[in-house]
């Protein structure tokens, strides 16, 4: 444990968390919640776009609220600082597509491992090591390669549903750069909706349920681990961690517990794989909004991380609701949204692959074996993707990998 | 004759590699083209009759006036577009749009305002439909894999070996590669080469606003910043202070009567052009010109011959052709994506043209290409615009360029 940072003091942390409470951390805690809230229509586009079950995604989402949110309620409280916790965007989507392909259970399995390799790289700080091994613009490209069809499949609503789409997405992009303070999301999504009651879309079907997160028992499989578990835990050590870390700092925090951050994340994740969910860590996006200037006085932001878990827990069994609501729309509407939600995640993470000069080769193949989703030997192409595409830097980019940093002058 | 004593084999030897790699690579994307328009060989030769002399008969032309080495060829990100389009849109709009094309390259030469029209377009925006247009082929390479797996992972193998150990002819190497493991892997059998001269169809051109849109703007566009620019900045990277206007108006008149018998915009090649401009080609700047005119007469030689090219083509399997121009092109793909990455302040705006792109869509008859510059342009006003204008011009970045 002597790689875990300590923290302030939970014990009085309520008495703190009234004491710090401002309008300005209070409305960013806000924001990031209903950042979070609306998240879950990520997960239940690409479960519906892969297949699922809509009871499965339904408590797949109040799972992430439930687990997430106590998570969430407990690390910005204990180390005072903007750690909202989440699951891995990302993660949901390789578990959306690998759940057809392995069963749940298996997907659940390879959860727990990639879980417990996180809390050991957590707990023995091999965080960095692990990031030498795979360079950072080779996991973004391939998380760009993911991620793509989602950008595209917004797009193409256009072709057959023009209007609807083009207010849609107009209004996101309007609001993004007129109106800061609502989430550009929600604007899209009221748009949406109204453009749906003005031309009569049935709502009639929608009603309000109360569920709980589910218990079920994981299964191991080594397909599963190679196609979704290994790339998960590569996603959260090596990708979730050092984002919402290098957030942290970059907002002027010099003291960021990067192991109990990736700890926690991966004892959250074992815990998640036994209530249908895929991962816990920290949110970069929520963690921007938290830590970002707008939520008031340094020392205080961490009240709106609190404020973000607070929502998730409240807000998780009702979730039941947005599902049924959501159904009821046309299949455009989702794709709109989801991809909207996502066109940050694909710009920055294209950014970060390809605007560093380092790991280019390794990065653009990376970036298009995973937008092929190409299977071979029943693996997935997020897999192939960070295989071959570390394989080739390693040919192509020796110099650019940090152990090769001492023997090579910057050329 | 002055130009007799300039004569060095360095040069030809440059020329010959330059048009060897283009007709290894690029041409392998028009073959592409030509299959999603389910033309008959004997079309598919006047197509490369076309575009070999469009590129001899600027090459050498300019060359020799200007004395510089001018290596011309036809538009590759042009080409790819054409892949997109096929087989919606008919031969006679195609050969309209060309014309059209042509005649916007010729009047942005003749006025001389080159340099200015690019600047106007966020240097973003079009790299990111560049991206969009080229993504198509590098994932081809890759879902190839599924289908014809050994023919796939051998010239990955072949493209990366080649790549790491002789990086500018890496081309040449990949296609005799690439067509042994055809015959190997695939049965692809050549005896159906023989020796055929080439035999030019005329078509008659057909303008139509849906051609103008979606081929003949875009057409422009990506020829201007992903030849044109792209090319014109390894000339002056080489020292030679060239204008664009004799270039763009000589290639631009060149390509109208070959638009006629299918033959694509004619342009400066970025691709080929570093081989002929540096100092592989000749120690003397001044005598490097040899280079280009060399490569006019190789073209010419191609030209003769389209008939026996296109026939190579055609017996080799279609994976085959995807794997090819897919591995040509990744290059471009790469040095685009950088291009739109590292404009960083117009990012999202490059990111949905890039994504209309790359989706394939098609909208009122309109093809993606368009509309991925629309959508982006539409959203650069709308994100990225600031009110107030004043002295901070946007950044230009290394142009977005077709490269090796």
């Amino acid at each position: 444990m002597k790689h875990i940072e300590k923290g302030v003091s939970l014990r009085r942390a309520p008495g703190d968390f009234l004491r710090d409470l401002n309008a300005d951390n209070a409305s960013a805690g806000l924001v990031a919640g209903i950042f979070g809230l609306s998240a879950g229509v990520i997960h239940i586009s690409a479960g519906t776009a892969a297949g699922l079950d809509s009871a499965f995604i339904m408590i797949w989402v109040i799972s992430y609220l439930m687990i997430n949110g106590l998570f969430g309620l407990f690390m910005p409280a204990y180390y005072r600082l903007p750690l909202p916790m989440a699951n891995s965007i990302p993660g949901a989507l390789l578990f959306a597509a690998v759940i057809p392909v392995v069963g749940l259970e298996a997907a659940l399995g390879a959860t727990l491992i990639a879980g417990f390799i996180a809390l050991v790289a957590g707990l023995s700080g091999v965080m960095s090591t692990v990031m030498r091994l795979i360079p950072m613009p080779i996991v973004m490209g391939m998380i760009g390669g993911v991620l793509l069809s989602f950008g595209l499949n917004m797009v193409r609503p256009l072709e057959n549903a023009m209007l609807p789409a083009a207010i849609m997405i107009l209004s996101f992009f309007l609001s993004a750069r007129l109106i800061r303070k609502v989430p550009p999301l929600f604007v899209s999504m009221a748009v949406g909706i109204g453009y749906l009651m003005f031309t009569g879309v049935d709502f009639s079907g929608i009603q309000a349920t109360v569920r709980f997160p589910e218990f079920i028992v994981p299964e191991f499989t080594l397909a599963a681990f190679l196609a979704y578990g290994l790339p998960l835990a590569i996603i959260l050590v090596g990708m979730e961690t050092p984002a919402g870390v290098g957030l942290v700092k970059g907002m002027g925090y010099k003291e960021v517990p990067a192991n109990a951050i990736t700890a926690v994340g991966g004892l959250g994740t074992m815990i998640s794989s036994f209530f249908n969910l895929h991962s816990t860590c920290i949110a970069a996006p929520m963690t921007g909004i938290c830590s970002s200037p707008e939520a008031g006085e340094r020392d205080k932001r961490w009240v709106a991380a609190v404020i973000a878990g607070a929502i998730f827990v409240v807000c998780a069994p009702f979730y039941g609701y947005v599902v049924s609501l959501i159904e009821a729309t046309p299949g455009y509407f989702i794709a709109i949204i989801a991809g909207l939600a996502l066109i940050r995640v694909i710009t920055s993470s294209l950014a970060i692959a390809f605007s560093g000069r380092k790991h280019e080769m390794g990065a653009l193949f990376a970036f298009l074996i995973a937008a092929s989703g190409i299977q071979i030997l029943e693996i997935g192409s997020s897999f192939w993707a960070l295989v071959l595409g570390v394989m080739i830097s390693l040919v192509f980019e020796t110099k650019d990998f940090e152990f090769a940093k001492g023997k090579q002058a910057v050329a | 004759m002055s130009a007799l004593k300039d004569i060095s084999l360095s040069a030809i030897a440059a020329g010959f590699v330059a048009v060897l790699i283009s007709y290894a690579g690029p041409l392998a994307i028009f073959f592409q083209a030509a299959q999603g328009a389910e033309i008959s060989t004997s079309m598919m030769s006047s197509w490369v009759w076309a575009i070999s002399i469009g590129a001899a008969v600027s090459g050498i032309g300019l060359s020799l006036w200007l004395k510089v080495p001018v290596i011309t060829a036809w538009s590759a990100p042009g080409t790819a577009l054409l892949v997109s389009l096929f087989p919606g849109l008919s031969l006679n709009e195609a050969v309209g749009a060309y014309l059209t094309a042509a005649a916007i390259i010729l009047a942005i030469g003749v006025s001389g305002s080159f340099d200015r029209i690019i600047r106007l377009i966020p240097p973003g925006i079009a790299a990111a439909m560049m991206a969009g247009i080229l993504f198509q082929f590098g994932v081809g390479v890759f879902t190839s894999l599924e289908s014809s797996p050994a023919l796939a992972l051998g010239m990955l193998a072949a493209y990366l070996l080649f790549k790491r150990l002789f990086p500018r002819y890496f081309l040449v190497f990949l296609l005799m590669a690439g067509i042994v493991l055809a015959v190997l892997f695939e049965g692809a059998s050549l005896q159906g080469v023989s020796w055929q001269l080439a035999e030019p169809q005329l078509i008659r051109p057909e303008w139509t606003l849906g051609a103008t849109l979606s081929l003949a703007i875009p057409l422009a566009l990506v020829s201007l910043t992903g030849q044109f620019l792209p090319g014109m900045a390894i000339l002056r990277g080489a020292g030679y202070g060239t204008e664009a206007r004799p270039i763009l108006t000589v290639a631009s008149l060149v390509s109208m009567p070959m638009a006629l018998f299918g033959g694509i915009t004619t342009v400066v090649a970025a691709i080929t052009a570093a081989l002929c401009t540096g100092k592989e080609a000749h120690p003397d700047p001044g005598k490097r010109y040899v280079a280009g005119v060399a490569s006019g007469l190789f073209y010419l030689l191609g030209a003769l011959f389209s008939g026996s090219i296109v026939l190579l083509f055609t017996s080799l399997p279609v994976t085959f052709v995807a794997l090819l121009a897919g591995l040509a092109l990744i290059g471009a793909i790469s040095s685009n994506v950088a291009a739109v990455a590292a404009q960083k302040d117009h990012l999202e705006a490059s990111i949905i043209t890039f994504l209309a792109t790359a989706s394939g869509m098609s909208l009122l008859g309109l093809g993606a290409a368009f509309w991925g510059v629309v959508f982006g342009c539409i959203a650069y006003l709308v994100l990225h615009r600031r009110p107030v204008r004043q002295g901070e011009g946007p950044g230009r970045a290394e142009p977005a360029a077709i490269r090796r």
